[in-house]
């Protein structure tokens, strides 16, 4: 009996390990190694007209800190994450308190504003490419019609204008996402505590600040983690609008690694700004975490 | 303090008729307790009362002033929730001053208000703590902290006690009694619990489908009940029902054995032969040496609670409880004679289920 | 404060709602039109909003000319790599939640593979493809995938399988199963619903992915996603065809927000929001 006892739970130890081998093989082979190879490619210096594998220290490394083009990627970045993450934030807040309550029709409303989310970036991007094209567009009829008269805005070449362009299309896209969860978050807030607010005079501000947003907090940091590190890698929507430009105007740190590895084949130095993204990112994401725990 | 006024209040969930035409009087201090199953529009009826809820008709006035189309929070109310809403994010002290910062109260005076609650609910202990950090029963407190805290019109409580084990829900009756006692305010307080009906209130509200079924002090209720559905409804173990034909001074049971009764106090009973709805409660009956105008019941169970032992025995298909003496299970048989307190029992009409008086 | 009549409330707030999804549909209903206007139609100044006529000229073209195999591309590569990624993610997620391996950090080391931006790892998997010769090949495509999904898949069965009563495997171990057959036969009936979610997303990233399709594809693989931004030329813009292809690869998602709301929320917030 005990011999058949034990070779049960060795049975169970092989058998938990033959579970979990093929996930982490295939994460070692398509998640590890290319990061080790990035790392190790970081510190070569491997280009299109070198191939010498010799190790050269940090002098990719040094070369980003005076890359302005890199600089100033990541400020494009940075600020546009800045600028869509509480635009969409807000719209989907909003967006949330209308359909919270009962309404006629709600499911076909919401799997209708759901839509955008989930299609390809690629299509959302192209669909904004068309809406805002110049002549055969709707957005600058529309504009006409308002303004009385023609107007040939030139929404993906002008620099005063492509920024907005991509902000349209990517707040119309991921608005329903923040929707969705906070839509979800607060039909959680508890309803009587809700009615005990109200009954005790609570104004509406107090009521939200008090009761609302600490309900809805961890879905609304999870929801902000999760579009911010999507934003922070923003590039599908943009290289189909602008593929970065006019010039360098639109080009995100994602845009311009890819610039550097498959168009200028600057390997090492492309290896370098990759390596310095996850670096940024991990820092980051590890304050946020640290910053929740602490909050609570 | 005002006096509430409820004028043919109506509630319609769309086809649901949920509160139909219902008209009540609060005194100022009153301590009412609206009773009755689930779904009999008790709590619908507080909601209302609150402003959580919108009245399809009607008018409730509290004082001189017509509160039914105010929003909750300018209706001066408090009130008690089922599953104390407590602010999980604050604690204690805020939870209870949470009120009166809504209210812009000063802190000083605040700080005195909460102190006084916390003093007369003896929470004074965890203002600190946060509600997760409580049990059942000190989540209840503060609850209460939190509305007799504010200097409101009126005080509702809306099944408060559901939540707690049984012991812990004997004590907070027994608080919540002596709180309203101390505060003398108007307490509004809906329950499907007979017996924290029966011990809290000043005046039982018995609801049935929307309606008043009946309403007057505990006593009244329960030594008077209008029908079959109060007679029943009030009590526990609750009353036995018993078929019995009345023929002139004979009362004659199921099994065919008979009783004499006195109709002095029964001038209702129809003259001659009339069958009737016996209402006994099971305390009506104790165990009897005599002979005659005694019941012979042979007892199948016997359930002892340990002050009083309840006797189950059956007359013709009636089940039958009867509250007897505390060893009646040692006896060496099962056979009793028992009497009757039949100027205490009450008749019911066969077909309507109504009392006759 | 007198409150508002109830009718006037909901009229408005429907009334909003209604507004609100116009707004978002209206582009997707923009590329839908174009899809089925005539080229007369789709050059004219000032645009026509709603087409005369619904012509499938633009989906016909697509088939004569042989795009429309990057649909089917877009298809097999992400049908099969969900299928992969699925098995994989769901038996690990198994050990991981019922036997505890790893802890709790190889969970977390697992998902947190997905925080790397693709871009950052696109060069070394491009080089590692060329010398496996797997550049612009099904495997390549279905691979990558596969490998990418993985760590979602894990994450998500994970909260799914934790909360299947333990109760009913002990039971059915009881009875005599052995661990596969609990696995098979009590597990991944229970976690149906999960499982049927997750894979719906899994395929979903897969079928939207644009980058790993246009670096690891030159010609007999590529995806519609890589198609579609093909057809913005420096010259010339083939409108129709953006918009036929982009219907194709909309359509699927139509059928997805249609059928499958309620899940949609957990998928989307890596579980965080059990919705």
């Amino acid at each position: 009996m005990s011999s058949s006892l034990s070779s049960t739970i060795n049975d169970q130890r092989v058998f938990k390990y033959l579970l979990i081998a093929p996930a982490v093989f295939i994460i070692l082979l398509i998640g590890l190694y290319p990061l080790i190879k990035l790392v190790v490619g970081s510190f070569q210096n491997i280009s299109m007209f070198d191939n010498d594998l010799s190790y050269q220290g940090f002098v990719n490394y040094a070369r980003l800190f005076g890359d302005e083009r890199l600089w100033e990627s990541l400020l494009h970045t940075v600020a546009f994450t800045a600028v869509a993450l509480p635009i969409e934030l807000v719209l989907g807040y909003l967006l949330a308190l209308l359909f919270l309550e009962k309404l006629p029709f709600k499911q076909t409303f919401v799997a209708i504003i759901l839509l955008p989310t989930v299609i390809s970036p690629i299509v959302a991007g192209s669909t904004w490419r068309l809406m805002f094209d110049q002549r055969f567009g709707p957005i600058n009829q529309v504009i006409g019609w308002l303004a009385g008269g023609d107007v040939k805005l030139l929404w993906t070449v002008d620099p005063m204008l492509v920024w907005p362009a991509i902000l349209v299309a990517e707040v119309w896209q991921w608005t329903p996402f923040m929707f969705l969860l906070l839509l979800a978050a607060l039909s959680n807030v508890d309803k009587e505590q809700l009615e005990a607010a109200q009954i005790d005079g609570a104004s509406w501000f107090m009521t939200f600040r008090r009761i609302v947003l600490p309900a809805i907090m961890p879905v609304m940091f999870i929801a902000v983690l999760i579009r911010a590190l999507d934003l922070f890698r923003v590039f599908d929507v943009i290289w189909t609008m602008t593929q970065g430009g006019p010039g360098t105007f639109t080009e995100t740190i994602s845009i311009y690694a890819y610039q550097m590895a498959f168009r200028e084949f600057e390997i090492s130095y492309s290896s370098a700004i990759a390596f310095l993204v996850i670096i940024i990112l991990t820092v980051a994401v590890i304050w946020a975490l640290r910053r929740v725990e602490l909050a609570r | 303090m005002p006096e509430l006024k409820l004028e043919s209040i109506n509630k319609f969930y769309s086809a649901v008729h949920a509160v139909k035409d219902v008209s009540l009087d609060v005194p100022a201090g009153e301590f009412v307790v609206l009773v009755g199953p689930s779904g009999c529009g008790k709590s619908t009826l507080l909601r209302a009362i609150a402003g959580l809820e919108d009245i399809s008709d009607g008018e409730i006035t509290l004082g001189d002033r017509s509160i039914s189309r105010l929003a909750p929070r300018d209706r001066n109310i408090a009130m008690v929730f089922q599953s104390y809403a407590l602010y999980p994010f604050l604690n204690v002290f805020e939870n209870i001053a949470f009120g009166l910062r809504a209210r812009k109260m000063s802190q000083p005076d605040i700080d005195k208000q909460v102190k006084w609650a916390a003093e007369l609910l003896d929470i004074n202990d965890y203002l600190e703590r946060f509600p997760r950090e409580l049990s059942g029963g000190q989540r209840q407190r503060v609850a209460i902290g939190r509305a007799i805290v504010r200097d409101a019109d009126l005080y509702l409580f809306d099944e408060p006690l559901s939540n707690l084990d049984a012991k812990l829900r004997d004590g907070m009756r027994e608080e919540i009694k002596r709180l309203h006692g101390q505060l003398g305010k108007t307490f509004i307080y809906v329950t499907h619990d007979q017996i924290e009906a029966m011990t809290l209130a000043e005046r039982i509200i018995l609801l049935r489908d929307g309606m008043i079924e009946q309403a007057g002090p505990p006593l009244d209720l329960f030594e008077r009940p209008k029908n079959t559905y109060v007679a029943g409804f009030l009590g526990s173990p609750p009353m036995n029902f018993i078929d019995v034909t009345v023929r002139d001074e004979t009362l004659i049971l199921p099994d065919n054995q008979t009783l004499k009764i006195n109709r002095n106090g029964k001038s209702g009973l129809a003259a001659g032969e009339q069958k009737y709805v016996w209402g006994v409660r099971p305390e009506h009956f104790s165990q009897s040496s005599k002979k005659t105008g005694s019941l012979r019941a042979s007892l199948e169970v016997i359930q002892p609670t340990g002050s009083r032992s309840y006797g189950t025995f059956y007359l013709e298909g009636n089940h039958v409880l009867a509250e007897l003496e505390a060893h009646i299970g040692e006896q060496n048989t099962r056979e009793v004679t028992l009497e009757v307190a039949i100027e205490r029992t009450v008749f019911f009409d066969k077909s309507t289920g109504e009392a006759i008086t | 404060m007198i409150r508002w009549d109830r009718g006037w409330r909901l009229g408005i707030r429907v009334a909003c709602a209604a507004i609100v999804a116009l707004l978002f549909v209206f582009p997707i209903y923009w590329l839908a039109a174009i899809s089925i206007k005539t080229p007369e139609e789709i050059y004219a100044f000032p645009p026509v909003w709603i087409p005369s006529e619904i012509h499938f000229s633009s989906y016909v073209t697509l088939f004569r000319d042989g795009d429309a195999w990057s649909v089917w591309n877009s298809l097999i590569t992400a049908g099969v790599s969900t299928v992969l990624a699925m098995v994989i993610g769901t038996i690990a997620a198994y050990s991981i939640v019922r036997f505890r391996t790893g802890g709790d950090h190889l969970a977390i080391w697992i998902i947190s593979q997905r925080m790397i931006p693709p871009i950052c790892v696109a060069f070394p998997i491009f080089l590692l493809y060329v010398s496996w010769q797997l550049v612009d090949t099904y495997l390549g495509l279905i691979l990558l995938y596969t490998a990418f999904n993985v760590p979602y898949v894990t994450w998500m069965m994970r909260g799914y399988i934790q909360e299947i009563p333990l109760e009913l495997e002990q039971s059915a171990l009881v009875d005599g199963l052995t661990r596969w057959a609990v696995l098979r036969r009590v597990v991944m009936p229970m976690a149906r619903a999960g499982l049927f979610a997750t894979a719906v997303f899994t395929f979903i990233f897969a079928w939207n992915d644009f980058l790993f399709a246009l670096i690891l594809t030159k010609s007999e693989v590529v995806t519609y996603t890589v198609k579609v931004t093909g057809y913005f030329g420096s010259q010339s813009t083939f409108w129709s065809k953006i918009g036929a292809m982009s219907m194709l690869g909309v359509l699927p998602m139509i059928i997805v927000v249609g059928t499958m709301q309620r899940f949609i929320v957990r998928g989307m917030s890596m579980g965080a929001v059990k919705g």
